[in-house]
C-alpha cells in the first residue's frame, strides 16, 4: 500500500523539536516549502511526516540590541523591506532578497529556508522516473558522479543567494538543537560535501540570523542567471568591507559549499581574486559551462571591487 | 485524510484532505473552483496563485493543512455580483487575455500588488508579474491593462460604471471589421469559469497514468503488470499490443504508436498505461509494472543518424536506406551553379539551432468516454477533424461513431496539432472498462510528448552582386525529427520552399533532410519549418550589405518582390506590404541614425519574413472544402455560427462572429458561436498553418452572405422590393428610400414565416494554384503575410549578456479584423522569438531532456521582454475576407535575425548558433578581438 503519511503543525520551536524527535525515522521540517515541496514533488523528498513549522511566531521577529542584528528564520525574503532595522543597516540584504526566485516565491520563501536551501545539479534536481532512466547519480544513492562522468564525490552546487550575503557580513546563525541553543558563524554549516551539505542536525531548527550592526559593511553581490527572474542561480559573488577594512569574499553556486577568501583593503584585490577562482570546485551541471561560471567570477568581483572602491 | 475546515470566496467548506495534499488540488478538485490552474505543480509559472487570508500563494506547492481555518480567495471569488472587478475590466478591455490560462494568476497577482503599491512604474510592474509566465500576450497588453487599472484605481472617483456588458464597447454598430475589441469569451475566462480540458470533472471516471521507457532505443522483452494489476484501485493497464494500429498526423507518416508494442524509440516513450480510481494510485501501480528491456544502439545526433548505421538496428524500419533519414526533399529553381558565378560577392555559413518547445501554459488533458453514439473524447487539441479521423482509425470504429469537443485550450501554438498517444490511450481504456477515462499530463510528460520545433543544422551559399541584388540562394538543411514524423513531411519542405520570398530569387535550390532520432519527436511549431532557415538568410544578408556597405535595409528595399508576382517556385504573390513594413520599422527606430552609428556595444538589427495564409493543400487528399461554416437564425434573430475551427487563444471564435455580423449588419450580440465540436460543427481542418482567419473566415463570410441573400429573397418577395434595394445595416434592413425599414427582428420574422429556423452553410476551397512539379504543393497558399522587425541590443563586452531594449516590428496581415487581436498574435508572436533567440533549448544529455519543467526550459519572463513597437500594416488582400490574411505565426520570423544582426552592430560578431549564450558571445568577441590583433602585426 502506499505508506500512511502524517502532516504537523507545532506552535514552539520546543514543540517542533520533540515532534521531530518523534519521527525521527522518516520527518522533514516544512518552512515556506518551496524548495522541499519541489524536491518532494520530484521525489528526491520522500519523508512521511512534514513538520510544518510556520506556525512558530517565536521564529518572526527582527530585533536588534544596538551591536547586533537578529532576524527570526521565518522572515519571508519579501518581508525584508518590511523592516527599517534591515533596511537602514543592511540594504545589499534587501537587495540580494529581491534576487531570489520570483515574487510570488519570494512571499512563501523564508531566510532560513534559503540558508538551508538543498544544493542542486542538473543531473539530480529531475524527477524519479528521469534519475532511473540516467542510472541514479550519487546524491541520489547512486554509485557515481554523472556530471563529472565518473567522479566519486558529489560537486551539486550550493545555490543560497542570500548566504553569500550573510557570510560576507559575518552573520551567525543561532541554532536550537535537542541539546539547547548554540550560535555558530553561518559558515561554518557547509560542509562541502555534495551529497550531505550541511552538518546541521536533521533535528536542528534555525532560530536567527545574526548580523553585526555596528562594523558599517559595504558590500555588493552579483549573480549570474538566463533570465531577469524565476532562475537560481548560476553565480552568486558577495564582497563585504567592514569599517576595519577588513575584506570578505564570498562566492555561491560553483561548489557545494560557498567558497569564502578574507583580506583587506591593503591587500591586492587581483591575488584575493585568484584565490576564490582556485578553490572553486566548479564542473558542468548547471546551465552556464564550468569554463564560463569560472570566467565571470574574476569579472564580477572586479565589478564589485570598482562599486565599493 | 483529515478533515479542514476553510472558507473559499466567503463559502464554508469542510473537506477531507490528503495530509501531504497541494492546496491547488483541494481548490480545484473538491471545491471544483477550476479557475485556478495548475501549469508547472513546481511553483513555476504562477498560474495556480490564489489569495490565502489576503496574501498571495502558489496553491500548487502549498499543503493544504497549512492553511486550515483560512480564507482563500479564488479568481471565482474576484468579481461580485456578476459585476467584473475594474482590474478584470482592464485585461479584458485591453485584450491581455488570449487563451486565457495565466489569466487567474496574473490577476490575483496584480490584484495583491497594486493593492500594495498603489503608484507602480512600468518597471515595478513587470518585476511584480515577473513569476507569472504568459506565452501568449508577450506581456504587453498584460503590463497595459495594469498600469491602467493603478492609474485608474489612483484617479480614483470610479466612474460610474456603464450598465452594458463590456464585450459590446466599441459602440458602433456600423460594421464590426476594424474596430478593435475583446475576445467573446474574454469575461468567462477572466472570470476562471471557462472551461479547460482538465477542468471537465466527469463522474465516476478512471484517471490514467503512465509507465515511461527509460531507454531511448530498447526492445521491450516483458511488461509484468501483475504487482501493479493487485493494487487496490487499479481497474485496467494497458500495453502496446492492445493498440496495434500505428497513427500520425500526416498520412505519409503513419509511425507511432500509442504505446510501444515491440521496442521503444525515446526515453519516456509510453510502455503501459494504468487506468484506476485516482491518480496517485495510478500513479504508484505505475511504479510497480516491471518492464524488462534489451537496449539497442541509440541514435541522439543528427550525424549518428544521417550516415550509414553499420549493422545497428534502424529507428524505424521504413527508412529506405541503412540509416535513419526519414525524409529527403530537394527542389532547384534557376541555375545556382551560374548564380554562384554571377555573384560578386558569395558567402557561404554553417548554423546550428536546437530544438525548441511551444511552451504553451495549458499541459495536455483528455478525458473519453463510449455512450449510445460511440466514443465522445474532450481534449486540448488545435485539429479536432485529424483526432477525429485518427481515433476511428485506431479504434477501428465507422467515422460516424466518433465526436471529438475542443474545450477552452490554454495555448498551442502547433504543440496540440496532432493525434496523440495519450488521446488514443483513454479512447481505448475507456471502451475497455466501460467508463469516463481522464489523463491530463505533468509539464514534464508535455515536454516529452513535444512536437516542437527541429533542431536543425545548415550550410547556406548566398550570392550577391554589389548592387545589392541577391544572384544565388543555396541551402543544405538538416533536421532532427526525434522519434515519429508527425508534421516532418511538410517541416522538410518548408525549411526550403520557405525561402522564396520576400525576395526575388532567380536562382534558388535546396536540399533537405529529416532524420529520426531517440529523442521526443518534433513537429510544428509557430513560423512552421522557416524560422531557422529564415534566421540564416536574413544573418548572411546582413554579413552581404556590410562587406559591400550598403544599408541593409537598403538592400533589402532592392530585393523585394512586388505584389501581384510569381516567386520561382512559382508561388503567386496578391498583396505584399513588405515594402511599408521595413519602411515603418525603419522610421519608427529611427534607423537611418541609430544603424552603424551607435557607440560599441550598442547596436541595431533589421531582418524581415513572410509566411503562407493556410495551406493551399489539405492533409488528407480529398474533395472536401478547406472550411464549411453553418448559420442558423430562428425566430429569436440571433445567428448561430457553427464552425469546426479551433479556438486556441487566438481569437478565431471573434474573427467568425465579427465577420458574419459585418456581412449582415448585425451587432455581435445577436451572434453566437459554437466550435469545434465535430459532431455539431462541419469540417474545418484546424488551427494550423495560419490558415483559419483566411478559410474559416472566407466560409463564414460565405454562408453569411448567403444568409443575407435568404432575407433577402423573402424581404422582397413580401414587401415587393427589388433585393438590391435592401441595405443591412445597424440591426435594420432597409432601402434608401426606407420604404422597406424593418428591424432585424422584423425582418427575421419574414424570413421565418411558414418556414421555421433557416440553415445556411458557406465554404472556402482555395483556389488551383502552383507548378506541377513534384513538390510544388508545399508552402502554396492563396495568400502571404509579409513582416518585418528592428531589434535594439546592448552588448557586455566583459560577460558576452545581450540586453535587448526595444523591438520594433510591423506586419502585413492583409486587413486587421480585430486588431487588438492582431496586435496579441504579432506580440505573443515577438516573445516566442526572443525566446528562441536569448534563453531557449531542449537541452539533451543521452536522450534524456535535462530541462522539462517550467524552471529550466526558459521562457523569458515579463522583465526579459523589452518594449514591443507594434504596428499593423494593413493590403487589403483580394481573396481574404474583408481583404485579411494571417497574423499568427509569420510576424515570428523576423524578430529572430533582426536580433542577431542588432549584435552585428553593436560588437561585430555573426551568430551562427541558437539560442545565442553569453558564453559563446564572450568566445566570438575573444576571437575577433585576436583577429584583430593578428592582422594589425600583419599590418
Amino acid at each position: 500500500m502506499i505508506a500512511e503519511k502524517i502532516y504537523l503543525k507545532p506552535k514552539s520551536v520546543d514543540e517542533a523539536i520533540k515532534t521531530a524527535l518523534q519521527h525521527q525515522a522518516s520527518f522533514r521540517y516544512l518552512a515556506g516549502g518551496t524548495d522541499v515541496i519541489v524536491n518532494k514533488y520530484q521525489g528526491n523528498e520522500e519523508a512521511n511526516c512534514l513538520i510544518d513549522i510556520t506556525g512558530i511566531d517565536e521564529l518572526k521577529t527582527v530585533t536588534s540590541d544596538g551591536e547586533y542584528l537578529k532576524i527570526g528564520a521565518l522572515i519571508c525574503l519579501d518581508d525584508f523591506k518590511k523592516h527599517e532595522l534591515i533596511s537602514k543597516t543592511f540594504p545589499a540584504l534587501i537587495n540580494v532578497a529581491h534576487e531570489v526566485a520570483s515574487p510570488m516565491l519570494r512571499k512563501t520563501a523564508t531566510i532560513g529556508g534559503n540558508v538551508l536551501c538543498e544544493n542542486r545539479c542538473s543531473f539530480y534536481n529531475q524527477t524519479e522516473r528521469w534519475r532511473e532512466a540516467v542510472g541514479y547519480c550519487l546524491k541520489c544513492e547512486g554509485k557515481t558522479c554523472i556530471a563529472t562522468g565518473g567522479k566519486k564525490s558529489c560537486f551539486s552546487r550550493f545555490v543560497s543567494d542570500t548566504a553569500p550575503v550573510l557570510i560576507s557580513m559575518d552573520a551567525q546563525i543561532e541554532i536550537a538543537d535537542k541539546d539547547g541553543i548554540k550560535t555558530l558563524p553561518l559558515e561554518s554549516i557547509y560542509t562541502g560535501n555534495g551529497i550531505s551539505p550541511r552538518n546541521l542536525s536533521k533535528i536542528a531548527i534555525i532560530k536567527n540570523i545574526i548580523l553585526p550592526i555596528n562594523r558599517n559593511f559595504k558590500c555588493d553581490f552579483r549573480k549570474l542567471r538566463p533570465r531577469e527572474a524565476v532562475d537560481f542561480t548560476s553565480l552568486t559573488t558577495a564582497i563585504a568591507i567592514d569599517n576595519n577594512g577588513k575584506v570578505k569574499i564570498v562566492v555561491g553556486g560553483v561548489d557545494p559549499k560557498p567558497i569564502i577568501i578574507e583580506g583587506t583593503s591593503a591587500d591586492d584585490k587581483n591575488e584575493l581574486i585568484k584565490k576564490a577562482v582556485k578553490k572553486a570546485r566548479i564542473v558542468d551541471n548547471d546551465v552556464y559551462s564550468r569554463e564560463y561560471r569560472k570566467e565571470m567570477i574574476t569579472v564580477f568581483l572586479n565589478r564589485s571591487f570598482k562599486v565599493l572602491r | 485524510m483529515r478533515p479542514i475546515n476553510i472558507k473559499i470566496n466567503n463559502k464554508v467548506y469542510n473537506i477531507l484532505v490528503d495530509e501531504h495534499e497541494m492546496l491547488s488540488k483541494v481548490i480545484r478538485e473538491k471545491a471544483g473552483l477550476t479557475g485556478t490552474k495548475i501549469g508547472c505543480e513546481q511553483g513555476s509559472c504562477g498560474a495556480c496563485t490564489v489569495l490565502v487570508n489576503k496574501e498571495p500563494v502558489l496553491s500548487c506547492i502549498t499543503p493544504a493543512l497549512r492553511f486550515d481555518g483560512a480564507e482563500i480567495t479564488t479568481i471565482e471569488g474576484i468579481a461580485t455580483n456578476g459585476e467584473l472587478h475594474l482590474l478584470q475590466e482592464k485585461f479584458v478591455e485591453k485584450g491581455a487575455i488570449q487563451c486565457g490560462f495565466c489569466t487567474p494568476g496574473m490577476v490575483i497577482t496584480a490584484l495583491d500588488f497594486v493593492n500594495k503599491n498603489p503608484e507602480p512604474s512600468i518597471h515595478e510592474i513587470k518585476d511584480a508579474l515577473s513569476g507569472n509566465v504568459c506565452r501568449c500576450t508577450g506581456y504587453k497588453k498584460i503590463i497595459e491593462a495594469v498600469a491602467e487599472y493603478a492609474t485608474e484605481v489612483k484617479s480614483s472617483e470610479l466612474k460610474v460604471k456603464s450598465s452594458e456588458p463590456l464585450i459590446d464597447k466599441p459602440k458602433t454598430t456600423k460594421g464590426t471589421v476594424g474596430v478593435p475589441r475583446p475576445y467573446i469569451e474574454a469575461t468567462k475566462k477572466v472570470q476562471g469559469i471557462a472551461d479547460y480540458a482538465d477542468d471537465y470533472q466527469t463522474k465516476d471516471a478512471l484517471h490514467v497514468k503512465f509507465t515511461r521507457s527509460i531507454h531511448a532505443h530498447a526492445r521491450i522483452l516483458n511488461i509484468d503488470t501483475s504487482e501493479a494489476m493487485a493494487l487496490e484501485g487499479v481497474r485496467y493497464i494497458a500495453t502496446g499490443k492492445e493498440l496495434p494500429i500505428t497513427f500520425g498526423v500526416l498520412p505519409l507518416s503513419q509511425d507511432e504508436e500509442a504505446i510501444a508494442i515491440d521496442k521503444t524509440r525515446y526515453v519516456g516513450e509510453i510502455v503501459a498505461a494504468v487506468a484506476a480510481d485516482s491518480e496517485e494510485i495510478a500513479e504508484h501501480a505505475c511504479k510497480l509494472i516491471q518492464v524488462k528491456y534489451q537496449p539497442l544502439k541509440e541514435f541522439l545526433t543528427i550525424d549518428e543518424s544521417f550516415n550509414d548505421i553499420g549493422t545497428a538496428e534502424k529507428i524505424h524500419s521504413t527508412s529506405k536506406f541503412n540509416n535513419n533519414i526519414h525524409k529527403k526533399a530537394e527542389l532547384r529553381f534557376g541555375d545556382q551553379q551560374q548564380g554562384l558565378k554571377d555573384a560578386e560577392v558569395v558567402l557561404k555559413m554553417d548554423f546550428e539551432m536546437v530544438g525548441i518547445n511551444h511552451g504553451f501554459t495549458e499541459p495536455h488533458a483528455s478525458t473519453a468516454f463510449w455512450d449510445e453514439n460511440g466514443l465522445t473524447l474532450i481534449s486540448a487539441t488545435q485539429v479536432s477533424h485529424y483526432l477525429h479521423r485518427a481515433l476511428a482509425r485506431t479504434m477501428e470504429v465507422p467515422l460516424s461513431r466518433v465526436r471529438v469537443i475542443k474545450p477552452h485550450i490554454g495555448g498551442g501554438f502547433g504543440g496540440k496539432g496532432d493525434p496523440f498517444a495519450h488521446e488514443i490511450i483513454v479512447a481505448h481504456i475507456a471502451r475497455k472498462t466501460g467508463k469516463p477515462v481522464k489523463v491530463r499530463l505533468t509539464r514534464e510528460e508535455v515536454f516529452l510528448n513535444n512536437h516542437g520545433r527541429h533542431p536543425t543544422k545548415m550550410t547556406i551559399q548566398l550570392g550577391a552582386n554589389k548592387d545589392g541584388l541577391i544572384k544565388v540562394l543555396d541551402a543544405a538543411v538538416v533536421i532532427d525529427g526525434g522519434a515519429f514524423g508527425s508534421f516532418g513531411i511538410v517541416t522538410t519542405y518548408y525549411n526550403g520552399v520557405l525561402l522564396q520570398a520576400p525576395y526575388k530569387l532567380d536562382n534558388l535550390g535546396f536540399i533537405t533532410h529529416r532524420v529520426y532520432t531517440n529523442k521526443p519527436q518534433c513537429g510544428a511549431m509557430r513560423g512552421h519549418g522557416a524560422v531557422n532557415t529564415r534566421f540564416a538568410v536574413e544573418s548572411m544578408i546582413d554579413d552581404i550589405a556590410h562587406q559591400i556597405k550598403m544599408d541593409p535595409v537598403e538592400m533589402r528595399m532592392k530585393n523585394f518582390l512586388d505584389p501581384n508576382s510569381f516567386t520561382v517556385g512559382q508561388y503567386r504573390i496578391t498583396s505584399n506590404g513588405i515594402k511599408q513594413a521595413i519602411q515603418t520599422v525603419a522610421e519608427q527606430s529611427d534607423w537611418k541614425n541609430k544603424h552603424g552609428k551607435m557607440p560599441e556595444g550598442h547596436g541595431f538589427g533589421v531582418a524581415c519574413g513572410f509566411f503562407i495564409s493556410g495551406s493551399a493543400l489539405p492533409i488528407f487528399w480529398n474533395e472536401l472544402p478547406q472550411s464549411v461554416v453553418h448559420l442558423k437564425v430562428d425566430f429569436d434573430g440571433r445567428v448561430l455560427i457553427a464552425s469546426g475551427a479551433n479556438d486556441i487563444g487566438q481569437g478565431s471564435d471573434t474573427m467568425l462572429a465579427i465577420i458574419v455580423a459585418e456581412v449582415l449588419g448585425i451587432s455581435m450580440d445577436k451572434t453566437f458561436v459554437i466550435a469545434a465540436d465535430t459532431l455539431i460543427t462541419p469540417v474545418d481542418l484546424g488551427s494550423y498553418s495560419s490558415r483559419v482567419t483566411f478559410m474559416a473566415g472566407n466560409a463564414a463570410k460565405d454562408a453569411a452572405e448567403n444568409l443575407k441573400k435568404e432575407i433577402e429573397t423573402a424581404v422582397s418577395k413580401k414587401k415587393n422590393i427589388p433585393a438590391e434595394e435592401l441595405i443591412f445595416s445597424e440591426n435594420r434592413v432597409f432601402s434608401n428610400d426606407k420604404t422597406v425599414d424593418l428591424s432585424w427582428d422584423q425582418a427575421i420574422e419574414i424570413l421565418t414565416a411558414n418556414r421555421g429556423a433557416v440553415n445556411v452553410s458557406g465554404k472556402y476551397i482555395s483556389p488551383k494554384l502552383g507548378g506541377d512539379f513534384k513538390g510544388a504543393g508545399a508552402g502554396l497558399s492563396p495568400s502571404y503575410s509579409f513582416s518585418s522587425c528592428i531589434s535594439e541590443v546592448k552588448v557586455d563586452t566583459e560577460t558576452g549578456q545581450v540586453k535587448i531594449l526595444n523591438v520594433w516590428g510591423a506586419h502585413d496581415c492583409g486587413r486587421a479584423l480585430n486588431p487588438l487581436a492582431v496586435e496579441g498574435q504579432l506580440e505573443g508572436s515577438w516573445h516566442m522569438g526572443i525566446g528562441q533567440v536569448m534563453t531557449e533549448e531542449m537541452s539533451y544529455y543521452n536522450g534524456l531532456l535535462l530541462n522539462n519543467n517550467f524552471l529550466d526550459y526558459k521562457i523569458p519572463t515579463s522583465l526579459d521582454t523589452p518594449p514591443i513597437h507594434t504596428n499593423i500594416i494593413e493590403t487589403i488582400d483580394p481573396e481574404g475576407p474583408f481583404g485579411a490574411k494571417e497574423t499568427g505565426e509569420g510576424a515570428i520570423h523576423a524578430v529572430l535575425p533582426s536580433i542577431a544582426n542588432a549584435i552585428y552592430d553593436a560588437v561585430g560578431i555573426r551568430i551562427t548558433k541558437l539560442p545565442i549564450k553569453s558564453e559563446d558571445v564572450l568566445k566570438l568577441l575573444k576571437e575577433k578581438e585576436k583577429q584583430n590583433q593578428t592582422s594589425k602585426v600583419e599590418l
